[in-house]
């Protein structure tokens, strides 16, 4: 397989500059710290964490929406940092993003028709009747009715408005799409809907994917390849199963024992690691491994010694001095709930 | 008895729009130290139910049109003005998905605390305000002493949860509702929130009433479940036959769309397809029918009543009472259509 995306050692700071604390002026929020990752062609790596540990800004730098501090950022073999012009343009259709919220990304003005068909305007693609019939296309394949591309956002639920986005973001034949929490503001019915496109898509289009979410069931699900981010930096990564089944670094542990899963048994019986305390500021992060303030397992070293990232299984890196396997018991599908409707 | 009984509870709102049937017909018990948990997407009634419980309806846009609330012997509905408010916050309590709908910007955390207090236990401000510690180191606010005197936006997220619990529980009420109370949280910091919720419960022999829309959290909290579409209660039980036997095609919708992280082979997810009614346009008959892959032609016109299937597990669908009624996984057609 070939790789689509690199990412090495990006940086991110942002300027503290107003409203907060005075002790605080001058100094930087550590967004993103040195993170390095690659992306596949056709691979979807799942990009996982709690609020506030960078997983926007990174997804932000990828596309040069944010002009990054240190780092560089390699798509399909050219450095992005240094693109300028028909090459620039060029990486602007290749590589589209989806945002969190259906309901604040698109322009209320704007008819549905318009709002897909505004990437082939701003691109000079077609004629307005090429990209109408070009429009009409997208909506059949995210599922919404063609016929509706008059009507404006307000007519559309959530799920729809986030079909919308997906709709003009694949507009361009777009490569690599960001997918920066897609599903978190739906509903679990409408998110499955959604899930479900994206991978029907990926099929069809031959798409990659950098999925962002603070949902671990869903990236588990979406995903190929898994990152888990703390305070600006990646703690862990890995393929789907072994990060899951085995994850290595206590983070990990913690946050895939926190999520509470649908049956009543397992809720019962099972071990928990419940840290403590919240995460600390970005502003001034904890020295040597960043997590050694909540870290169950935090030793001398922890404080003193930054952990970095080395190989723990094939293709599975984890960033703690201590790391070893915590197996999170998963098991065969047999125990889903509710095999038959009645009693029997 | 129970110590709360909810009978055939009905609340509309009246909008230019048309009259919106947010809570239509809702029946449920919860005993001493137990938690029932009430779940459904958004728009379900979920929030409602327990505003009416404790008398919350702005009138006259919205009324409690039918039905009644036993709380220990009184109709919750029928009190007066003076009994509500000597009962909110003392017997009943609640907590919201963002506790700065409770926690007023203006007053120090301790001090708001401690009104609670003032008003229905009568004590003076020092009393008061010590207690409030108490009530904030119980929740685990480290070195309360000194962080009661902090305004709310001076706490985290998670803090602020905390303090909204801490104000909740102050007056040691029988019955907790907390709406949404990890919905904006991160993992680990619902972890901590549930654990402590649960830690409480036990302590002092608290009543819960847990709103959400997370089935994790459901199994994580709940004796008793009660799922909720488009107003009506359409499933209701204890957890395990929930879980492990639910019988209404939404309930099994519900279960089918969920990535599961514990179970190690990747499933197909099945969504529900279409989406949630506008409660002002309850589709006729099974209010589910639009989007129920097993709907007939009786639930177009004709509305499923709740009914015991088996023993303390109900169920509002016409084909619940028939053995041969089965989830059908060839059903999820994991069909595309958003219209
Ligand atoms: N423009 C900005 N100016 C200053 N700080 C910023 C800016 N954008 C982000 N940050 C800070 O950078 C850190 C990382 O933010 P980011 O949005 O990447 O987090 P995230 O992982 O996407 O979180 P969430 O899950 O909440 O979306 C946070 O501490 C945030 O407050
Ligand atoms: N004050 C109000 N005025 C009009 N409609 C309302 C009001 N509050 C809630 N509703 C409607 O009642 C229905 C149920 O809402 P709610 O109980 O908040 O749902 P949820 O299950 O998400 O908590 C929704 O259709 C909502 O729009
Ligand atoms: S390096 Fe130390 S503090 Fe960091 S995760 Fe490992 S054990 Fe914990
Ligand atoms: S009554 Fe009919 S439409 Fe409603 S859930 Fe049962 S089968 Fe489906
Ligand atoms: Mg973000
Ligand atoms: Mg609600």
């Amino acid at each position: 397989m070939s790789e689509l995306l690199r990412v090495e050692n990006l940086v991110k700071h942002f300027a503290v500059d107003q409203g907060v604390v005075a002790s605080h002026l001058g100094k930087k929020v550590h967004a993103v710290d040195g993170v390095s990752f690659s992306v596949n062609k056709g691979e979807t790596l799942g990009l996982v964490g709690e609020s506030g540990c960078g997983k926007s800004t990174t997804g932000r730098c990828i596309i040069r929406l944010l002009e990054p501090s240190a780092g560089s950022i390699t798509f399909d073999g050219t450095d992005v940092r240094s693109l300028r012009g028909k090459a620039l343009q060029s990486f602007r259709r290749d590589v589209q993003f989806i945002f969190q919220d259906p309901y604040a990304s698109l322009n209320p003005r704007m008819t549905i028709g318009e709002i897909v068909s505004e990437p082939m305007v701003v691109h000079r693609i077609g004629t307005p009747a090429t990209r109408r019939t070009r429009a009409k296309e997208l909506l059949d394949v995210v599922g919404l009715n063609p016929e509706h591309i008059n009507r404006y956002p307000h007519e559309f639920s959530g799920g729809q408005r986030q079909r919308i986005g997906i709709a003009r973001a694949l507009a361009l034949n777009p490569r690599l799409l960001i997918c920066d929490e897609p599903v978190s503001a739906l509903d679990v019915s409408i998110q499955a809907q959604v899930i479900n496109l994206l991978d029907e898509l990926q099929d069809r289009f031959e798409l990659t994917y950098v999925f962002i979410a603070h949902d671990l069931s869903v990236v588990r699900h979406i995903s190929d390849r898994v990152a888990v981010m703390y305070l600006g930096k990646i703690v862990e990564v890995g393929g789907w199963l072994g990060l899951y089944d085995q994850p290595h670094h206590p983070y990990t542990q913690s946050l895939l024992s926190a999520v509470p899963v649908p049956d009543p048994d397992k809720q019962r019986s099972r071990e928990r690691i419940i840290l403590e305390g919240d995460v600390p500021s970005p502003i001034d992060p904890p020295t040597g491994c960043r997590f050694h303030t909540r870290c169950p397992i935090a030793q001398d070293i922890c404080t003193a010694t930054e952990p970095e990232l080395r190989e723990v299984a094939d293709g599975h890196e984890a960033a703690c001095h201590f790391a070893k396997p915590f197996p999170i018991t998963a098991e065969a599908p047999a125990a889903v709930a509710g095999e038959g409707a009645v009693a029997g | 008895m129970a110590l709360l009984e909810v009978t055939g509870l009905r609340t509309q709102f009246f909008t230019r729009d048309g009259v919106v049937k947010a809570v239509d017909g809702v029946s449920f018990e919860l005993e001493q130290g137990k938690t029932l948990a009430i779940v459904g997407e958004s728009g379900s009634g979920k929030s409602v139910t327990a505003l009416s419980l404790m008398r919350l309806i702005q009138e006259p846009q919205g009324r409690v049109v039918e039905g009644g609330v036993n709380l220990g012997g009184q109709d919750v509905l029928k009190m007066s003005d003076t009994a509500i408010r000597a009962m909110r916050g003392n017997r009943i309590a609640m907590i919201f998905q963002d506790p700065m709908t409770s926690l007023n910007p203006v007053f120090r955390v301790g001090y708001q605390i401690g009104e609670a207090l003032r008003v229905h236990k009568g004590m003076n401000r020092k009393r008061a305000f010590d207690r409030a510690v108490e009530m904030l180191d119980l929740v685990g606010i480290p070195n309360a002493a000194h962080r009661a005197k902090d305004y709310p936006h001076q706490f985290s997220g998670g803090m602020r949860q905390r303090a909204m619990i801490a104000m909740a529980l102050a007056c040691d009420p029988d019955i907790l509702i907390a709406d949404e109370p990890t919905t904006a949280l991160d993992v680990t910091i619902q972890a901590q929130i549930l654990e402590l919720m649960v830690e409480l419960q036990q302590r002092e022999g608290t009543a819960i009433i847990m709103i959400t829309h997370d089935l994790g959290v459901v199994a994580d909290m709940a004796n008793d479940v009660m799922v909720m579409y488009g107003g009506k209660q359409v499933e209701y039980g204890v957890a395990d036959d929930v879980f492990y036997r639910p019988l209404h095609p939404y309930t099994w919708g519900l279960l089918d769309s969920l990535p599961r992280h514990d179970i190690s082979a990747k499933g197909e997810l099945c969504p529900i397809k279409g989406q949630p009614p506008s409660l002002i346009d309850i589709p006729s008959g099974c209010a589910f029918h639009p989007r129920c892959p097993y709907a007939k032609e009786i639930c177009r016109t004709t509305v499923p009543a709740l009914v015991e299937i088996e023993p303390g597990h109900s169920s509002a669908c016409h084909f619940s009472g028939d053995p041969a009624f089965r989830r059908d996984q060839v059903a999820c057609s994991a069909d595309m259509e958003a219209n």
